[in-house]
């Protein structure tokens, strides 16, 4: 029986995809099957952002169709044995899917993974009920941004109306020199606005740009943002593991050196 | 010594996010908490400083004696 898990954000270019795809290898390198569905019709992404994109003969929507089996459309990752990719389609029609097919769908898929997670669309429209339709709990990604949270907190309104029981915060992009300059808000301050549960920060890391330009998913010790997610994917495996303050810099110093130690 | 942009940034998040989650317009909700405290005070004394309203996705809460929940 597995774990439907939707993530999603309001806001566009916050770092769901992104999220996703290295939520998903993290999960499968621990020995998970792991499926990422791509729900963003007509702009897919997923496959993009985890280099699979020469890779699609069928997408969700054929399999929602019943023009090929769900087997024909998943992709297995290549270097992760136990992550399937179930990419999107490049059509034009947002109302291709509709929840009802997307919850038959999820729950057609619960037998064989131990995670399915769910990379929903910005937005609030059909794309938004559609990727959470299936969902047992969401995650939702933010930057500590004006605008971002803004969003952010419409969304945990509408996950909140729409059933949704566990909602987690992610919050992506976090520039610690800006935070000393007064220029970003902290993440006390962001828990404060949003008030949901925080599962995990990520720092603004170039190797996240990188990786997505190589199509490969960040390691652990590829920095900040690798080693978050990495955390992240802890947590959700029940490992408790506190929140780093990365403002902290000495403290940041000897956690990094107990990393290097402990492996 | 200008304002910190986070602080501007802070206080206009609290008034949209309050305004989003009441449906109605940033300008409003000062109205609104004014007339609150009107109603409030007619039957509880109370000073403004006392005074709170939080406004949760679900509800709103009241504070009227100066203690932060």
């Amino acid at each position: 029986m597995s774990e439907v898990i939707v993530i999603t954000s309001g806001k566009g270019g916050v770092g769901k995809t992104t999220t996703t795809a290295n939520l998903g290898a993290g999960l499968s390198q621990a020995d998970k099957k792991v499926v990422v569905v791509d729900t963003d019709l007509g702009l897919r992404n997923l496959d993009v952002v985890m280099g699979m994109e020469n890779r699609i003969v069928y997408n969700l929507v054929d399999v929602i169709d019943g023009n090929c089996r769900l087997k024909q459309a998943l992709i297995r990752d290549n270097r992760f044995p136990s992550l399937y990719l179930l990419p999107s389609a490049q059509t034009k029609d947002k109302t291709a899917v509709s929840p009802e097919q997307m919850r038959k769908l999820v729950d057609d898929m619960r037998e064989d993974f131990d995670y399915i997670l769910i990379d929903c669309p910005a937005g609030i429209e059909q794309g938004f009920h559609n990727a959470i339709a299936g969902a047992d709990r969401a995650i939702v990604v933010t930057t500590p941004e004006v605008s971002a949270i803004r969003d952010a907190d419409r969304i945990i309104g509408l996950l909140e109306v729409e059933g949704i029981r566990k909602t987690d915060l992610i919050i992506n992009r976090l520039r610690i020199d800006m935070i000393k300059h007064g220029d970003m808000m902290t993440v006390d301050d962001v828990t404060e606005i949003l008030a949901v549960h925080l599962l995990g920060v990520i720092p603004d890391d170039e190797q996240v740009v990188i990786a997505t330009n190589q199509g490969e998913p960040l390691n652990a010790s590829d920095g900040l943002a690798g080693n978050a997610y990495q955390n992240i994917c802890k947590r959700l495996l029940g490992e408790e593991i506190p929140i780093r303050d990365y403002c902290k810099s000495e403290s940041f110093l000897s956690k990094m050196s107990l990393f290097f130690k402990r492996n | 010594m200008s304002v910190p942009s986070v602080t501007i940034a802070k206080n206009r998040l609290r008034t949209l996010i309050i305004a989003d989650r009441m449906h109605c317009t940033p300008d409003m909700t000062e109205k609104f908490t004014k007339d609150v405290y009107l109603a409030v005070s007619k039957y509880i004394e109370i000073s403004p400083e006392d005074f709170h309203l939080t406004v949760n996705r679900s509800d709103i809460r009241i504070t009227f004696t100066g203690e932060r929940a």
